[in-house]
């Protein structure tokens, strides 16, 4: 293997792999979300713990 | 910090968005300096561009090890003390440990390609490379831990507890090069050490390194979102559960 | 209100359950694999991790010792040694400032070219006349695997050529001379 092989592969699949990981978190979040029936404003993040679901 | 405004951007906040932009911003500049601009080295050719990439990874995961330890720290300490458990540190810890999985696994895959063409092989035995699959497989087995159906609040302090275990190789991995003899060459980028590479190099690694850090944190952002969205899916379907009953009842009495 | 399982749901219920336990069984296998796999990564590594190569000059002094065994021996090449012919080359390597010669029949890899590369070989110790910088041997090191060692240096190829120096303090208070290779 030669080193711009190398460096091609590595760096491609680096790319590849974060962008799929990105992409199943991103959708997992609208399809957990759709699911859930959310549409409206609510907080989810860090320092907020609200345990009521949007539109139940 | 998070605001989900609406479905259609289901864990994405104002200030996520910018963080995305400025990451998405960064790769291209990263990628433009990690591939065109920084030179060759006089040694390797353009397997030095592998440098970018490798060690920016591998600083992440530990980041996020860390993170995962510390969280877990204060999950084992709060759990019993706060009402909803601290669940809000277990979150965070299994949310940062799967983005360190994967950047540690980066870092195995990029470390092979780069051995491949530098040391002439893509794996050996040695004390670096071992200790890191370890802590790829320790942490792997951490996230497999987390997905043990349980109590919540008991799986958590499980978790927490594997996470404390699985940390105590992170300090073995970094100072392996130090402490035996390896085929791994020593730490590219130490503090208080003088770094042994030409400015263009060092600036482009600085840089990798400050980019990989901004995907990571909004990566870290995101699935911890996701985590909580699933816990209120979970709290919803119990929710349903125990109103049918009633009905039930209801419609008994 | 009545929590209790409802076992007259029948088939939907027990569906769930038998799901349950089966991702249990799943999560738990995945699991005793992996510590599968981190014990079978620590035997290995504690193999082969923590004395990963011997440094020339203990080489050297524990020959007795190794007698035939294969061990991973770790030195720079001299530059102005190396000789390939039909599939084999011949080399010297230095650390400590004590000289091995090396016959090594394989491939090398492309970096072996850079002067003065610090090379991990694997092999053993043989009988035989030899000479090198140092003076004369009765052993060389027959070798069919070589690793390149590279540092954590880096310098960028535009605005410096390879030195055919070798490394600084790397060859002072050795008690001979190692001749420039040729360019």
């Amino acid at each position: 293997m030669s080193d711009i092989a190398a460096v091609a592969t590595g760096w491609g699949l680096t790319f590849v792999v974060v962008a799929t990981y990105a992409l199943w978190v991103v959708g997992r979040g609208k399809t957990i979300g759709r699911e859930l029936g959310i549409g409206k404003r609510q907080e989810l993040g860090p320092g907020s713990d609200s345990s009521t679901p949007a539109s139940s | 910090m998070s605001q989900i405004p609406d479905s259609k951007h289901m864990t994405a906040t104002l200030g996520t968005r910018i963080l995305g932009s400025v990451a998405v911003a960064a790769v291209l500049l990263m990628t433009l300096l990690g591939l065109v601009v920084s030179p060759e080295d006089l040694v390797q050719g353009h397997a030095v561009r592998m440098l970018y990439l490798h060690v920016p990874s591998i600083w992440i995961a530990y980041a996020a090890f860390v993170l995962t330890a510390a969280s877990s720290v204060l999950f084992l300490i709060r759990s019993r003390s706060r009402a909803d458990g601290g669940r809000h540190h277990d979150r965070l810890a299994g949310s940062a440990a799967e983005v360190g999985v994967l950047f540690a696994g980066i870092t195995l895959v990029t470390g092979m390609l780069w051995g491949r063409v530098t040391w002439g092989t893509y794996w050996q035995w040695d004390a670096r490379l071992t200790t890191t699959v370890l802590l790829f497989v320790t942490y792997l087995g951490y996230l497999a831990l987390r997905r043990l159906p349980a109590d919540p609040i008991v799986r958590g302090r499980r978790s927490a507890v594997m996470a404390l275990i699985s940390f105590v190789n992170v300090p073995i991995v970094h100072f392996s090069v130090d402490w035996w003899r390896t085929l791994h060459q020593k730490a590219s980028l130490s503090v208080g050490r003088r770094p042994e590479i030409t400015g263009e190099m060092y600036w482009t690694l600085l840089y990798s390194t400050l980019t990989v850090t901004v995907v990571a944190s909004w990566l870290i952002v995101h699935r911890y979102r996701v985590i909580r969205l699933e816990e209120l899916r979970d709290e919803e379907a119990l929710n349903a559960l125990i109103a049918s009953r009633l009905r039930e009842d209801d419609v008994g009495n | 209100m009545d929590l209790s399982p409802r076992h007259e749901l029948g088939e939907p219920d027990e569906l769930r359950r038998k799901v349950h336990r089966n991702r249990r069984w799943a999560v738990l296998a995945v699991t005793a694999l992996l510590i599968a796999a981190a014990a079978f990564v620590t035997a290995q590594g504690l193999r082969n991790a923590t004395l990963f190569f011997r440094n020339v000059d203990e080489a050297v002094e524990q020959r007795l010792e190794l007698g035939d065994r294969r061990f991973r021996l770790q030195g720079r090449v001299v530059p102005s040694s190396v000789r390939s012919e039909s599939g084999v080359t011949t080399f010297q390597i230095i650390h400590g400032c004590v000289v091995a010669s090396v016959r090594h029949v394989a491939d090398p890899p492309e970096l072996f070219t850079s002067p003065w590369i610090p090379v991990v070989l694997e092999g053993g110790w043989t009988s035989g006349q030899v000479r090198t910088v140092a003076g004369a041997d009765t052993h060389y090191f027959l070798s069919d695997r070589m690793l390149v060692k590279h540092t954590n240096e880096y310098a960028s190829a535009n605005d410096q050529r390879i030195s055919e120096e070798p490394p600084h303090d790397f060859l002072d208070d050795c008690p001979f001379d190692v001749p420039a290779a040729k360019s």
